[in-house]
């Protein structure tokens, strides 16, 4: 094969990131539940015929990390030699590669010159696929089998026709079977417009140089990303964090990381974490994997072309059975939300000792899940949903926080008030920033939310699964931390807000499943905020006042926080 | 031009000159000035290039601006000091935005900035719910406390620099109380401005309708100025005619209509482009056209298909800042002359985004610049005459683009030569990715179009751009360089109207469906009357539909004359049919839900027929150079000036054509052909 130039792979990068861009975008314009058409919560990516992920777009890191996983799983339990053309293979399984059940990816295999070339395939939250807990978050289960319907990789459709049989037993399985319907063609449909788009990338290059072009690609980021590594000083650095509990019993569950830096190489070990949890927050082991990939693509430059040649100088070492690596049967719900971005961090906490300037403080950390069900009094149709908040991001050495935003392991949208109570019985009561919940310092965190929300129907049941509402966001170089989320529930005619404990007697305040409300009933969700950068002494008074100002910190805030009298 | 000549005329405001054309429609002739931009005072430039002209007042009946005011106050964040009004509770959802992030690994990227303080974004006691029923009266009350909120973030401002914008939860399906908020702060805070949500954008979401009202608040003070200022300036010319401003959406308003709803002037500078590029695609008889206007700074690439333009309703100041209104879809990105060409981390070499503007300019302007841009490049391909730049009233230093060539070339062991070559391919390359963005991700074959090329810049790169598409023919508009105030002189009225709704296609009410529509036409036909235009329009209506559940939804045309219940059974067909074509699939007895009506007006104005150019001239070339193109390295080429031209003149390149304000490279084996009109053709 000759030379191929610069010129013509920079081409098929942006060729390749298009096709996944113009993947999400199917998705987000036909699908039919709110976590993905308002949250986003997906990734799309290509594979070539080896497995290597080739290309993807600006979604969700989390999914992003698996598909490497989730894909070659499929590829090795199938064979390369059992697709068709037009076939489809769905897949959940935890323990097959997959992040958490409602996690389903999509895949299928694209011919050129009747052969496998590649594939196309799209990982996405199916927001119900049945289990204990509406929604399928159930914050209390200690199995898989309570979390939902796990699917292997099977196929669905298979040379172009519905493979009826799988159908059935999906939508017999899934409280809302409609909405899974949707949302699945919208997945499916979404990898007929890939599948299209790389054909004619196939005619225009032939498959031996679109092969070769994007050997080079993998070869070309894999150089880039241990350049980068390089520059990191070697040596070890240890951090660790703790989920504050597991929904199951009231005991915080740690994770702890050895993080080797070596020459070109970054080792995460993370063997030294706690024993898988009762609850729900351990995470697979492509949770990990991904986690730390994450942690180091946050650390290094934003332009690498983003494909599989950038894990290959990371090695993730795990315990099967712990935390970060749960085995069967234990449940994993959480592990994919909340537990992740907790990993994450712990990665870049250690990675600050060794390059402090690109780091970043702590953030929130905690996707908020919320999720809830019941019967719409206007319609008489059962409906659930999975409904997100953001929290502050942790400030850097260059800028304060971002507040309100999604965790770092995810990339979802908010679902606009316009667009929730347009679809289920709430009312909104405010969506607010909450004053003080950024982490003071030089530069500080993002704050978190607050949104009350009052039920319009007789009954609705909720699920909640969160985090950092005991601990908090840390900071960095002496910067504070970050404000404590919560979720808390004023029945009607009462007059405070109370935990979920105090109320309901939940095992945990932030984890818990089917909890009934009645009308006029109120849950406030708040999130937290992001940890500060650097002590807040060093803040500039300039940038005191103008929290001051915007409300982002209080006078009481800026007496405590900063000893700075306004 | 004689002493009756009656003339209409566009202005375009670029960032280096204003342009001024005026069109005898009668006798097709044109009459062109230039001007040098003034950023601070756009209208100066506006004043010079009429007189420049030496058309006198009495001549022109007709006159259309391109501004850019209303995109450089939002690009630069210099407009007016804007209060946010919102329903209570609700304050911080500009702030809060919507969760996500540009870039998926990253902490250096920060949120965009509203272009309102948050201590700005002030609450009112009201409610409506998602099926427009009020819950919480707007009392007298609430709007007397509100009042004293305003009052107090607006002491210390001036009255006309500062505005205000109001966005209440569902007000799109309930706008009673955004009017009556409306009626009372206009008279309780006099002169100050209002801008209105459901006015400015009647869609769900709030926090893109809330963006869209408060650019539309900020841009408002200054375009008032900018009317007024415009207005006493033609009046001190002497000039009574009407004038209008050009819209996004490729339409003009009257004046009064424009200063009303500036956010519908964002891409005015802009839209004029591709109006005269598809006037000349008319002239040379393509339906099919991508139009790519290059000038020292940028590159919008548009498409036009079938004849017509089209529109994008969603449009993105900065990352996450939308403001939604209609758009012609031009897809602009950092490609032109000035564009810096530089090797990132990874030993790759880019051009652009960043560019070295006029000022210092590329190296071969020798005014201190100090990296190498696109015009070097062209320069020392040869592409360009360093004695007849501007038409001769600049001189380029070659030696000086050659050397920047050769350093960069060093370090990717290129000559300077061929990284001139890498840095025009890479060039042509961007441009080729935003023909591909318009083209091929939206299912459209590149090679189907006809490349019309124009701007200062857009001719040199239109051999290079469609060799790489595969595309086989170049049209250049006359005067590439004044295409953009051509498009201006030419363009329709247009107004866009919208209303969203809430039915269903089980049980709906078809007659209620027909009155919105009658409703919104007469509404539509009233504002184009007030922009001044007296005869019949063209009505265009459409529903956008999406299946029960999506959340996003599809326009769907109706075609005929009018609305009735067949043409909406119709529609819901076409509806299936056009989601089996985007996406595969069609869910058939799905309920369709229909989210907005949507009815677009157009007054069309007379096109003109430009004077043909003299045919029979003697077309031979001026001089002879050499130039490099790809395949054949350098080669002697004839040199002509476009004027010498005849009707009906046709060669075989390599050949270069030089005009004041562009060059044209015929490329190595590709056909130039000069029709009757003067529009130049190049075949592939």
């Amino acid at each position: 094969m000759e030379t191929i130039d610069t010129v013509t792979l920079s081409v098929i990068n942006n060729a390749l990131i298009n096709i996944c861009r113009e993947m999400g975008t199917a998705m987000m314009r036909t699908s039919y539940s709110p976590i993905f058409n308002e949250g986003l919560d997906f990734s799309c990516v290509i594979f070539n015929r080896r497995g290597d992920m080739i290309g993807q777009a600006e979604f969700c890191p989390t999914m992003l990390g698996s598909a490497q996983y989730a894909v070659n799983w499929t590829i090795e339990e199938l064979g390369l030699e059992s697709f068709e053309p037009g076939d489809v293979v769905v897949h959940n399984d935890p323990y097959r590669g997959q992040c958490h059940m409602p996690e389903h990816m999509v895949l299928k295999p694209v011919f050129f010159e009747g052969q496998i070339w590649g594939f196309v395939a799209n990982i996405a939250h199916v927001g119900e696929i049945g289990g204990m807990a509406p929604g399928s978050f159930a914050a209390d289960a200690t199995e898989v089998y309570q979390e939902g319907l796990r699917l292997p990789p099977v196929k669905v459709i298979s040379r172009g026709e519905y493979v009826k049989d799988v159908w059935k037993i999906i939508l017999s399985n899934h409280r809302t079977p409609k909405t899974s319907w949707g949302d699945l063609h919208a997945m499916i449909g979404s990898l007929s417009i890939a599948e299209t788009r790389l054909l004619g990338m196939l005619e225009r290059y032939g498959g031996l140089f679109l092969t070769a072009a994007s050997d080079r690609l993998l070869d070309y980021s894999e150089r880039w990303m241990r350049e980068e590594i390089r520059e990191i000083p070697n040596g070890e650095y240890h951090a660790s964090d703790c989920m504050e509990d597991d929904g199951v019993t009231d005991q915080p569950v740690w994770i702890r990381l050895k993080l080797v830096v070596r020459d070109d190489e970054v080792i995460a070990d993370w063997t030294q974490s706690d024993p898988q949890a009762r609850g729900p927050v351990n995470a697979t082991f492509v949770v990990t994997a991904a986690a730390s990939y994450s942690g180091l693509l946050h650390l290094t430059s934003n332009d690498i072309p983003r494909n599989s040649g950038c894990y290959r100088p990371i090695r993730v070492v795990t315990k099967p059975g712990s935390v970060v690596n749960v085995r069967h049967p234990g449940p994993s719900v959480g592990g994919n939300t909340e537990t992740h971005p907790h990993i994450q961090n712990v990665v870049v906490a250690a990675l600050s000792q060794a390059i402090p300037e690109r780091a970043a403080a702590a953030e929130g950390a905690s996707g908020c899940n919320f999720l809830f069900a019941g019967v719409h009094p206007d319609t008489g149709e059962y409906y659930t949903n999975y409904h997100i908040d953001g929290s502050g991001w942790g400030a850097t050495g260059f800028h304060d926080g971002n507040s309100a935003m999604c965790p770092e392991n995810g990339n979802c949208r908010n679902t606009p008030v316009e667009v929730l109570e347009n679809k289920f019985p709430w009312r909104t009561l405010e969506y607010r920033l909450r004053s003080d919940s950024g982490g003071p310092g030089r530069f500080r965190g993002g704050l978190g939310s607050s949104r009350i929300l009052r039920v319009l129907a007789p009954e609705i049941t909720v699920s909640a699964l969160m985090d950092r509402t005991k601990t908090h966001a840390w900071g960095l170089f002496g910067g504070g931390k970050g404000g404590r989320g919560g979720i808390f529930v004023k029945k009607k005619g009462d007059t405070q807000f109370r935990t979920f404990s105090e109320a309901f007697g939940t095992v945990s305040d932030s984890k818990f499943t089917r909890v009934l409300l009645n009308e006029g009933d109120e849950v406030m969700i708040h999130s937290p905020g992001g940890g500060g950068y650097g002590p807040p002494a060093e803040r500039s008074p300039e940038a005191i006042e103008r929290d001051l100002r915007q409300g982002w910190i209080s006078p009481d805030g800026a007496r405590e926080l900063y000893g700075y009298d306004p | 031009m004689n002493a009756n000549t009656r003339v209409r005329c566009g202005i375009d405001t670029g960032g280096t000159f204003t342009d001024f054309v005026a069109v005898d429609e009668a006798s097709g002739e044109l009459v062109a000035s230039k001007w040098p931009s003034s950023h601070d005072n756009p209208v100066e430039a506006i004043v010079n290039v009429v007189k420049e002209s030496g058309l006198p007042p009495e001549s022109i009946y007709f006159l259309i601006l391109g501004t850019t005011v209303a995109t450089n106050a939002l690009i630069q964040r210099r407009g007016a000091y804007v209060v946010y009004v919102t329903t209570e509770g609700f304050e911080d959802v500009l702030y809060i935005q919507r969760m996500n992030r540009r870039y998926h690994y990253s902490y250096e990227w920060t949120k965009p900035l509203p272009f309102v303080e948050m201590r700005n974004c002030v609450g009112v006691r009201e409610r409506i719910d998602a099926k427009g029923q009020v819950v919480v009266p707007l009392e007298r009350e609430s709007m007397e406390q509100l009042a004293r909120e305003v009052e107090a973030r607006l002491e210390g401002h001036r009255v006309e620099d500062s505005a205000i914008a109001v966005c209440l939860l569902f007000s799109y399906l309930n706008p009673d109380h955004e009017l009556r908020l409306k009626e009372f702060l206009q008279s309780r805070f006099p002169g100050v401005a209002v801008s209105i949500s459901h006015e400015v954008a009647p869609i769900w979401r709030e926090y893109e309708r809330g963006s869209t009202v408060v650019a539309d608040a900020f841009v408002k003070p200054l375009l008032q100025r900018y009317v007024n200022s415009v207005r006493e300036s033609l009046d001190s010319l002497g000039l009574s005619c009407p004038w209008a401003i050009m819209k996004s959406n490729g339409g003009h308003a009257s004046a009064s209509a424009a200063e009303g709803q500036p956010v519908n002037l964002i891409l005015s500078g802009q839209s004029g482009g591709i109006i005269g590029g598809k006037y000349f695609g008319d002239l040379a008889e393509q339906q099919d056209l991508i139009t790519v206007d290059m000038g020292g700074t940028s590159c919008d690439v548009g498409v036009v298909q079938g004849g017509k333009l089209s529109y994008i309703t969603n449009y993105e100041i900065e990352w996450g800042l939308p403001i939604s209104a209609p758009f012609v879809d031009l897809t602009a990105i950092g490609a032109g002359g000035g564009s810096v060409a530089w090797i990132d981390k990874g030993g790759f070499l880019r051009v652009g985004p960043q560019s070295a503007g006029a000022m210092p300019g590329p190296l071969c302007y020798g005014r201190g610049g100090t990296e190498v841009t696109v015009t070097d490049a062209n320069l020392t391909l040869g592409r360009l005459n360093p004695e007849y730049f501007l038409g001769g009233k600049m001189k380029l230093e070659a030696t000086r683009a050659r050397e920047g060539l050769a350093k960069l070339g060093s370090e990717l062991s290129l000559s300077a030569v061929e990284a001139a070559q890498a840095v025009i391919d890479m060039a042509n390359e961007n441009m080729a990715n935003a023909i591909r963005l318009v083209s091929i991700e939206r299912g459209l074959d590149p090679r189907d179009f006809s490349l019309v090329a124009f701007g200062g810049a857009g001719p040199l790169h239109a051999g290079g751009i469609v060799e790489k598409m595969g595309m086989t023919r170049i049209v250049i508009p006359l005067y590439p360089g004044l295409c953009s105030a051509f498009g201006a002189a030419l363009a329709d009225f247009q107004v866009d109207k919208v209303w969203s709704t809430n039915y269903r296609s089980d049980g709906m009410d078809g007659d209620l469906i027909i009155e919105q529509f009658r409703d919104l036409e007469a509404a539509a036909r009233d504002e184009l009357r007030e922009e001044g235009f007296s005869a019949v329009p063209e009505i265009l209506r459409s529903i956008s539909m999406r299946y029960a559940g999506q959340n996003y939804e599809h326009d769907v045309s109706l075609e005929g004359g009018g609305v009735s219940a067949e043409s909406l059974q119709q529609a819901f067909g076409e509806f299936h049919r056009l989601h089996e074509q985007l996406y595969g699939y069609s869910i058939s007895g799905e309920v369709i839900e229909m989210i907005r009506v949507n009815v677009t007006a157009v007054g069309r104005t007379r096109k003109p027929r430009l004077r043909a150019p003299p045919s029979g001239g003697d077309p031979r070339p001026r001089q002879s150079r050499e130039v490099f193109f790809d395949r054949s390295g350098f080669v002697s080429c004839p040199v002509y000036r476009r004027d010498d031209l005849p009707g009906q003149f046709s060669l075989v390149g390599p050949a270069m054509i030089e005009e004041a304000d562009s060059t044209i490279p015929v490329h190595p084996g590709h056909t130039l052909r000069v029709d009757r009109n003067g529009v130049i053709s190049i075949l592939a």
